[in-house]
């Protein structure tokens, strides 16, 4: 039965692999939807959840969190390095780490930090920063992979991207990054005094740096309730620098933060959802209709084998059995090409620190694929029943 | 042995035939004459239970056809019943073994057919697809899947109605050769092939009541 359900399948081999792709193409893009937008939510969600609070100027809290977490958009600006320095003394806190975000070495962008931000990432190679040097770099895989460097060369930075005029003093690199797959591949670490240093800030060691300055810093607190507490604390505070300037700080629990961005989108994935489900429906209808077109070939054939004596119950069987193949293979296909779509999205989703786990399958895209099977099958059992009930033999 | 028992057929209120008795007897090969329109094909469709009579009977070896269910006729039919069709049902693209194959649904043993396409003469056409075949050849595939299952009774619709008389009568011989021993039931309008026949039947006749059987020395 099942090598002549093939063989039945062969000789409609244009009707079939329409149909096939038909399934492919939709289920694949509501697997992948579904996938991408879960997997991405969790990440951010967790990543979000690293650090208990983020100190750095007023402004945008969204953008605090971007430019400190993902390292994406520009710093808010600057506040003083007394504000770490304090909040190292501070009991409630485990661990302070210093952020600074400036200049560029060919567009990959330089963050000025300790090696408490790395402390979670494997080296490919080289050593960990060290936090009593200066003019050293860990730079991420893509900056190794895409400059032809390693460890020991020197790399000069620049002030921006787009400027040509390097600094005079050079970095050494003393460690590459693994793969990550998420922003971290795309940064020169350096230590905050790097930059400083560049800036020709004064390095008088590290209580000394009353006029040196951070674009944000990132806090693990020993537990939550002092995250709340070093947040209101923080929040609207005002601090003078050395200058007598006053810088008005900003305290965000980077979860919160990140929630609004969850939330826009949740919507964009709302959006996704009904896209797909119109891709669906319109799927359906197109399998429909070519399984109602190919109607007169079939009933032909049904036809001309009931008049040679198959029994009707043998080719309801029979067609059955030739679209589960289609169903169950064309879910199988729709099924690797999400999976396989995911290793051309995690590029695009890495800039949020988010790495796609191609093995990561939720419970609901089974039910979405069990659900186009059934759909991709069910055209067929109405239909043969439909024929069975008109028996071409029975007078 | 086969008696059809004063069967009539109405299609739409209009009574399309009215036979009185024949009888077909085992081992035989008989030819059906007749004009179109006369009832030969749905005499056979009768005896192969794709058509049931309005009335009377039709009774094979003491069996009453009639008290039968279509799933038992089925049965009979791919069992005991090798039909050879005028167009000859055969599937344009598919091989000529996957259109014997097809039988394999109902658990029928094929393995007989290649030595049935060889002594037709057309093993060597065993995977070509039917699409690529002469009319003659087709013909002979529709005879070798009606014969692969060896069935007792062989009924054969004008198989040699899409044929030119040399071919044809080449075709009618070999069926009557494969058919040996079996009951052959043969409608063709060539009164020319009586001679391969044992039994002529001029259904024209058998209609309007005035003979049952003709000799095929008659015909001659």
């Amino acid at each position: 039965m099942l090598k002549f359900a093939l063989k039945n399948m062969a000789i409609k081999k244009v009707q079939v692999i329409l149909i096939v792709l038909s399934i492919v193409i939709s289920a694949g893009i509501g697997v992948l939807a579904f996938n991408v937008s879960n997997q991405v939510s969790d990440g951010i969600t967790e990543n979000a959840g690293y650090y208990s609070a983020i100190i750095g100027p007023s402004g945008s809290e969204t953008q605090l969190a971007m430019n400190t977490m993902y390292f994406a958009e520009e710093p808010l600006g600057t506040i003083p390095y007394s504000v770490v320095s304090q909040l190292q003394m501070d009991q409630r806190v485990r661990t302070v780490i210093p952020f600074a975000m400036a200049d560029s070495y060919n567009g990959y962008n330089v963050v000025g930090t300790s090696s408490e931000l790395l402390i979670e990432k494997e080296l490919k190679e080289g050593q960990m920063l060290d936090d009593n040097s200066s003019l050293q770099a860990v730079i991420g895989y893509n900056v190794a992979k895409y400059n032809d460097l390693k460890v020991g060369d020197v790399i000069y930075t620049s002030h921006s991207a787009n400027s040509a005029e390097t600094h005079t003093q050079g970095i050494t690199i003393r460690g590459i990054l693994r793969e990550t797959h998420s922003s971290y591949d795309n940064v020169v670490f350096t230590q905050i005094r790097t930059l400083w240093q560049m800036h020709e800030h004064a390095e008088e060691g590290h209580e000394g740096h009353s006029h040196a300055t951070v674009c944000a810093i990132l806090v693990k607190t020993k537990n939550d309730a002092y995250a709340g507490q070093i947040v209101s604390e923080y929040d609207d505070k005002i601090v003078t620098d050395e200058h007598n300037e006053t810088h008005t700080l900003q305290a965000i629990v980077p979860m919160n933060a990140v929630r609004g961005v969850l939330n826009d989108a949740n919507n964009t994935k709302y959006i996704v959802y009904v896209l797909c489900a119109i891709i669906l429906i319109m799927n359906i209808m197109v399998i429909s209709i070519i399984t109602l077109l190919n109607m007169y070939h079939s009933s032909k054939e049904i036809s001309l084998m009931r008049l040679i004596g198959i029994s009707m119950g043998k080719i309801n069987l029979l067609y059955i059995i030739q679209n589960s193949i289609i169903g169950l293979a064309s879910t199988v296909l729709a099924f690797g090409v999400s999976r396989l779509c995911l290793i051309f999205m995690s590029d695009f989703v890495s800039n949020y620190g988010v790495v796609l786990n191609m093995g990561k399958v939720y419970i609901f895209e089974l039910i979405i694929l069990l659900g186009v099977f059934i759909i991709s099958v069910l055209p067929t059992a109405i239909w043969t029943l439909a024929v069975s009930k008109k028996d071409s033999i029975a007078d | 042995m086969i008696e059809i028992k004063s069967v009539t057929k109405q299609f739409q209120n209009e009574t399309a035939i009215d036979y009185k008795d024949i009888i077909f007897e085992s081992g035989k090969s008989y030819m059906l004459l007749g004009a179109s329109g006369c009832g030969k094909s749905t005499l056979l469709n009768m005896i192969a239970g794709i058509m049931s009579p309005t009335s009377g009977s039709i009774i094979i070896d003491g069996v009453n056809m009639q008290e039968k269910s279509q799933k038992e006729k089925d049965k009979f039919r791919i069992k005991s019943i090798g039909y050879i069709f005028q167009d000859f049902k055969l599937i344009n693209d598919m091989t000529v073994m996957d259109n014997i194959d097809i039988l394999k649904l109902e658990g029928i043993d094929t393995q007989n057919a290649p030595k049935l396409l060889s002594e037709l003469g057309i093993l060597e056409k065993k995977s070509s697809k039917i699409k690529h075949l002469s009319g003659g050849q087709k013909q002979r595939v529709a005879i070798a899947r009606a014969l692969v299952k060896s069935p007792e009774i062989i009924l054969a619709d004008e198989p040699t109605g899409n044929l030119n008389f040399a071919i044809g009568e080449q075709v009618i011989k070999e069926l009557v050769k494969v058919s040996k021993g079996k009951t052959l039931i043969a409608v063709t309008h060539d009164e020319r092939l009586g001679i391969y026949f044992d039994e002529i039947i001029d259904m024209n006749e058998i209609t309007s009541g005035m003979k049952d059987v003709i000799s095929p020395k008659e015909v001659e």
